[in-house]
């Protein structure tokens, strides 16, 4: 789910930089830094702006500002339970793995429906019920995420398509 | 039919006519059978097809009982008895009299005993009397064919009774027609008053006196009840002798000598205590005696033990015995041979007393039979059954058995079933009948890997483990639960329950219960009928004896206690019980081993690095750089090579590509991963589109492209600088502005009319006066010959006209450093008036303010880090003391080597500088006079200045001096130096091209040293640039307040020294 959110980060300058549009150098550092990385249990999309730039203090030692950044900026946190959709990057006996933005998923060939069965003899691979159902490499499904793990910058989840209007996603 | 009709009536003729033999057994039947007769008959009721079907019969065969033998005549007797009976009932029934239904109840028993053979004899009618002699198993099999013809030949049956038989037939079956008519016009709830009233008493009566409520202690025995006697008996055979026991109360009872006992039996389990005795209840020991006499396997002879009275009730007290089931697994114990192995359970016979069970033989075919044959030295046999080490465990091999005992295999390849040395061996595996009590039944633990050896026995190669079986095994085993745990109770009164685990002592478990009616209660169960819970898409870890231990994983799916998981290293699944699972807090896991962990960069020998790719409990996998895995254990490996963050390759294109860059293999699969370590030309690059190998594999770093560069090096244009490093437009170091041109220089050349000596070429040491100049070469009018020679001006050592040192005639000129600040001025008038000696120099003798540190520690920022940037202070660079051969005003080109890092123009060529050579032994530029030991013979100020200058402190690491900032802008900027009003190197080198493109304000503003020096006098002369930004700070995008400004603060140099240097002038 996305949603928008008040943050705050610590920017650090270097004094090379210090000058009259320190504040518009320090709003970019910013977004360099924050912009596409994992925070934990969400993902920060965008910034949309800062409203609160500190005041510089200098770090002893080593000269460069440091600068306290409030800002705000859209994140995406999935959550356990929502629907989403991924696009299916590989396929394996064991089920699927699919990538929904920066996000990736598995989803288990226990977590289909029973009907929909591995076929090693199709080229790629598939997972398929023999009839409308096709899910290979490159295959739009929607998922429910069942289960949620985050690493240090990296989150992981495994889904479910075993559901009404879960699955493959006619184009 | 009418086939058959002959038959009989030959049979029926014939037995009329040998109607004879009446015993008094047979009278009594007869009796019965008449009045059965005349019941039926009298009967109103319905009666079924089949019973008068069986009525006849026997009245035939009593007939027919002449001609059989007496052994038959028994049979016919028994037989129609029974019919008699059968007559009765039916009789009772259609009259709905309850006493004779009792009745029928209570001869039941005779009636099914006897049934059998009451129908041999109806089809003994059939037969000769020769040919009655039989067996009775093929009575048996005769018997069934017989139940079908019954009824044709009943039907057929030309009796004298026959016709009276026809009339009640049709009699019966329109009565049976009128009361289903009844019945049917009845509404159901009076038929349902009519069935209860007909059925419903019998049943309540029974009930009332089972409800009747006992307390239970007056259940308990008392002394005036029978006492009961433990009686050894043959162990393992209790249950036979009670069994045993049974049948001889059954074959004596209603005769007179009656078995005198009340109770008999035994608690012989497996694992009972009690094994080797039973119990016999009874109101005198001698009864017992009675009783047991004679039976085998029980020994009422020897001691018997009176149980005392209080004991009785534990004797009855049920124990839950495992029930072994079959696919269960267990230990055998007794032969020797196998004493230990695993065997899984086929089949349990009824009594509960043998197993069949299925193991792995340890077979030797007879490889050891010569030496067992062949007698020892003293002439003895070995005994068999004590050969040494015990034949490996392996399954059947039909091949090797024919080897050598080609005649004791017999079986069938298609079911791959033998029997070898009267061995039955089934897919290979051993197939025993063997007696419960001689198995481990308990404590079980099969190993996964014996299990996987009757797994991979299936003949189609597929695992098929019986998972189930297998936690039936484990389930008693050392489960651990904790508190925290979710817990689910499957067995027992809680069945279902589900809640979370709150302290857990010994093998109780507290739950505070979290789902269903109960919630938030807390309940205590015992941990055998218990399990883990998890849901899809925990993240738990593997604990306990599985070999998946510490993988860590998230649970996609659970089968009652079997839970699927996705590891999270390698994004397999895998299945465990859940009772070797637990909620995992920690991420990773099995990431390391030792201090190897996944994905580390590790010397597999001097040639060979490898990238860990699977870590297990004791070895781990390892990619090597030819792309090949291999197993290797933490002992295999030399060291662990450190990440190194600064390494970088360059691809296919020759671009540079270093760690965390996404690249993709140019060629081959063009797979495409993430750099994760470069050693030498190859990189290991890891994917998450391949769980092969974790997703790591190695290629050359020339057979990649980059597909995009972390940091986005390759799009940098638009991105910006990193602002946490050094500003580069400050760093910039162009390589054809390596060195930099001096400054244009405003105003008359400085060097006219100054004396010069020659250092180099024909005129070589000869003095004389510059009389004009051009950029690069100076026209100077020798002393000692007439006219002018034109020399380059690098050749040329300015000399003090009077002294004849040398002199720098640039360094006077210094207000062109310090002109910014104004004190600028001050310095170049020194340099102007002093000449050698800028004022700081002279003053607090070679301190300048930041000076004050030692010597030793003397260096700017900037020069410190000089060794390895190769730039020097500037004041180092060119010193003040320089004479700029090109420009005297300007020390500001000293500046270039602060940027370039390399050495001033002045320094390099230093030699050259007209003080220097010139005035070298004399005069001491400022600098120089510092008496520094400096090789480089003159220290300026601002080198000898350890100044802490803000911009110092911070600049180390940056390289770039409080002066280089500040000489940016090099008038507005107050270098340390400046602040101190001398013309500090770091002023001088200062300018920075910037510097070149602006007038130096020095000229300009400078104010004489003179006035400047009075107004210095104190060294606590607030320079103007201190503490004050410069305007240069503010301005330009990377421009940055000086902290050379700040520097300015400390004492200045004297200003008498300063004078002084103006009195040498």
């Amino acid at each position: 789910m996305f949603f928008l959110h008040n943050l705050e980060r610590r920017v650090t300058l270097h004094p090379s930089y210090f000058g009259r549009n320190m504040h518009e150098l320090v709003t970019t550092k910013l977004v360099k830094d924050v912009e596409g990385t994992c925070a934990g249990d969400y993902y920060i999309i965008a910034v949309m702006d800062t409203f609160d730039v500190s005041e510089g203090r200098i770090l002893p030692g080593s000269g460069l500002a440091e600068f306290t950044v409030g800002y705000r900026a859209v994140v995406w946190r999935p959550f356990k339970g929502e629907v989403i959709d991924a696009v299916t990057q590989t396929v394996n006996p064991h089920g699927f793995f699919a990538q929904a933005g920066p996000l990736r998923l598995f989803v288990s060939s226990h977590l289909m429906p029973d009907e929909i069965q591995y076929d090693a003899s199709a080229t790629p691979a598939q997972f398929t019920n023999n009839a409308d159902i096709v899910i290979e490499q490159g295959t739009h499904v929607r998922v429910k995420i069942i289960g949620l793990r985050t690493e240090v910058g990296e989150m992981w989840a495994i889904g479910s398509i075993n559901g009404d209007f879960l699955g493959c996603l006619q184009a | 039919m009418a086939s058959k009709a002959p038959f009989q009536f030959a049979d029926d003729s014939g037995s009329e006519d040998d109607n004879f033999n009446p015993a008094p057994a047979d009278l009594t039947d007869d009796e019965t059978a008449k009045s059965d007769r005349r019941g039926s008959m009298a009967a109103d009721n319905d009666d079924n097809d089949e019973d008068k079907d069986e009525e006849r019969p026997s009245k035939s065969a009593s007939k027919k009982r002449p001609r059989d033998d007496d052994e038959e005549d028994e049979n016919g007797d028994e037989e129609e008895q029974e019919e008699n009976d059968d007559g009765e009932e039916e009789g009772g029934d259609v009259d709905g009299d309850d006493e004779e239904e009792e009745e029928e109840d209570e001869d039941d028993e005779d009636v099914h005993r006897h049934r059998r053979k009451r129908r041999k004899d109806l089809r003994s009618a059939f037969f000769d009397i020769e040919a009655e002699v039989e067996d009775e198993d093929e009575a048996e099999e005769d018997e069934k064919d017989g139940e079908e013809i019954e009824d044709f030949i009943d039907n057929a049956e030309a009796d004298d009774i026959a016709e009276s038989g026809h009339l009640n037939d049709d009699r019966r079956h329109r009565e049976l027609d009128r009361r289903r008519e009844l019945e049917a016009s009845m509404d159901a709830e009076k038929q349902a008053q009519i069935l209860r009233e007909r059925y419903g008493k019998r049943a309540s009566n029974r009930a009332y006196d089972e409800m009747a409520v006992v307390p239970k202690r007056l259940l308990l025995p008392s002394v005036d009840d029978p006492s009961i006697w433990a009686v050894r008996c043959k162990e393992g055979k209790e249950r036979e002798v009670v069994f045993s026991i049974m049948r001889r109360v059954e074959e004596r009872s209603g005769s007179n000598n009656e078995v005198p006992i009340t109770a008999a039996f035994e608690r012989a389990g497996p694992n009972s205590v009690m094994k080797g005795y039973i119990y016999v209840e009874a109101r005198r020991q001698a009864d017992i005696l009675v009783a047991l006499d004679g039976l085998s396997n029980v020994y009422p002879r020897s001691k018997m033990m009176l149980v005392e009275i209080k004991d009785m009730p534990d004797l009855l007290r049920v124990i839950k015995t495992p029930s072994l089931e079959p696919g269960a697994w267990v230990r055998l114990k007794k032969p020797a041979k196998y004493a230990g192995d695993l065997a899984q359970v086929l089949d349990v016979t009824e009594n509960g007393l043998e197993a069949r069970v299925r193991f792995i033989p340890r077979l030797d075919y007879g490889v050891r039979d010569e030496t067992l044959s062949t007698p020892t030295a003293d002439g003895k046999r070995k005994r068999p059954g004590m050969p040494g080490p015990r034949p490996p465990q392996r399954l059947f091999s039909e091949v090797e058995a024919r080897k050598r005992h080609p005649r004791y295999i017999q079986g069938n390849p298609q079911t791959n079933t033998w029997t070898y040395m009267g061995e039955d061996f089934e897919n290979g595996f051993q197939v025993k009948d063997i007696l419960i009590s001689q198995l481990e039944v308990k404590d079980v633990n099969p190993t996964l890997e014996e299990v996987t050896k009757f797994a991979s026995g299936s003949e189609d190669g597929t695992e098929n483990l019986d998972l189930k079986a297998l936690a039936a095994s484990l389930k008693d085993s050392n489960v651990t639960y904790a508190a925290g745990d979710v817990i689910e109770v499957f067995e027992g009164e809680q069945q279902g329950v589900v809640g979370k685990a709150i302290s857990v002592q010994g093998d109780i478990i507290t739950l505070e219960v979290t789902e269903g009616d109960l919630t938030g209660r807390k309940i205590e169960v015992p941990n055998r009928g218990i399990r883990k819970r998890f849901r899809p898409g925990d993240h738990v870890r593997v604990i306990g004896g599985s070999r998946f231990r510490d993988e860590v994983g998230m649970v996609v799916s659970i089968v009652d206690d079997r839970v699927t998981i996705v590891t999270d290293q390698t994004s397999q699944e895998v299945t465990v019980f859940s009772k070797d699972l637990r909620e995992a807090s920690d991420i990773g896991g099995q990431g390391s081993l030792g201090q190897y962990s996944l994905l580390d960069l590790v010397q597999l020998d001097p040639t060979t690095v490898g990238c860990i790719v699977k870590v297990d409990r004791e070895s781990m996998v390892v990619l090597d750089q030819n792309g090949e895995t291999r197993q290797v254990m933490p002992s295999q490996i030399t060291n662990k090579l450190p990440k190194r963050r600064a390494a970088v390759a360059a691809d296919r294109n020759g671009s540079e590509i270093r760690l965390d860059d996404v690249v993709r293999e140019y060629g081959g699969q063009q797979r495409q991963g993430k750099i994760i370590h470069i050693h030498r030309s190859f990189v290991f690059l890891h994917s998450n589109t391949t769980v092969e190998n974790a997703g790591v594999f190695v290629t050359r770093a020339s057979n990649v492209n980059t597909i995009a560069a972390k940091g986005g090096r390759i799009n940098n244009a638009n991105s910006g600088p990193d602002l946490s490093t050094m500003n580069p437009a400050l760093k910039r170091n162009p390589a054809a502005n390596n060195v930099m041109k001096p400054p244009k220089t405003f105003g008359p050349d400085r060097a006219i009319n100054q004396t010069v000596s020659i250092r180099r070429g024909g005129y070589k040491g000869l003095i004389g006066i510059v009389k004009d100049t051009t950029e690069t070469h100076a026209r100077v009018e020798l002393h000692s010959k007439r006219g002018l020679v034109t020399i380059p001006k690098t050749d040329l050592i300015f000399r003090d006209k009077v002294t004849g040192k040398p002199i720098d005639i640039y360094s006077r000129s210094g207000r062109g450093g310090f002109s910014g600040s104004g004190r600028g001025g001050f310095n170049g008038s020194v340099g102007w008036s002093g000449g050698s000696r800028t004022p700081m120099g002279a003053g607090s003798g070679e301190r300048t303010p930041a000076w004050g540190a030692s010597k030793t520690t003397a260096r700017t920022p900037a020069w410190g880090r000089g060794e390895t940037s190769g730039s020097r202070t500037p004041a180092w660079g060119d010193g003040s003391r320089t004479v700029n051969p090109y420009d005297g005003n300007r020390t500001a080109y000293g500046g270039a080597t602060t940027y370039g890092g390399s050495r001033t123009p002045a320094w390099s060529s230093s030699a050259k500088t007209p003080a220097h050579d010139g005035f070298g032994h004399g005069s001491k530029t400022p600098a120089y006079g510092s008496g520094s030991s400096d090789p480089w013979g003159s220290k300026t100020p601002a080198y000898g200045v350890s100044a802490p200058t803000p911009g110092a402190s911070g600049a180390d690491s940056w390289g770039y001096t409080p002066g280089a900032s500040g000489g940016s802008h090099p008038f507005d900027a107050p270098t340390p130096g400046a602040g101190l009003g001398a013309p500090t190197p770091a002023a001088l080198s200062a300018p920075t091209p910037g510097a070149y493109a602006a007038p130096s304000p020095a000229p300009v503003s400078a104010p004489t040293p003179g006035a400047w020096q009075g107004g210095w006098g104190a060294d606590a002369a607030p320079t103007p640039a201190v503490g004050a930004p410069t305007p240069a700070a503010s301005g330009g995008y990377y421009g940055a307040p000086t902290p050379a400004a700040y520097g300015g603060a400390p004492e200045t140099p004297a200003a008498t020294g300063t004078i002084q240097y103006a009195e040498d002038d």
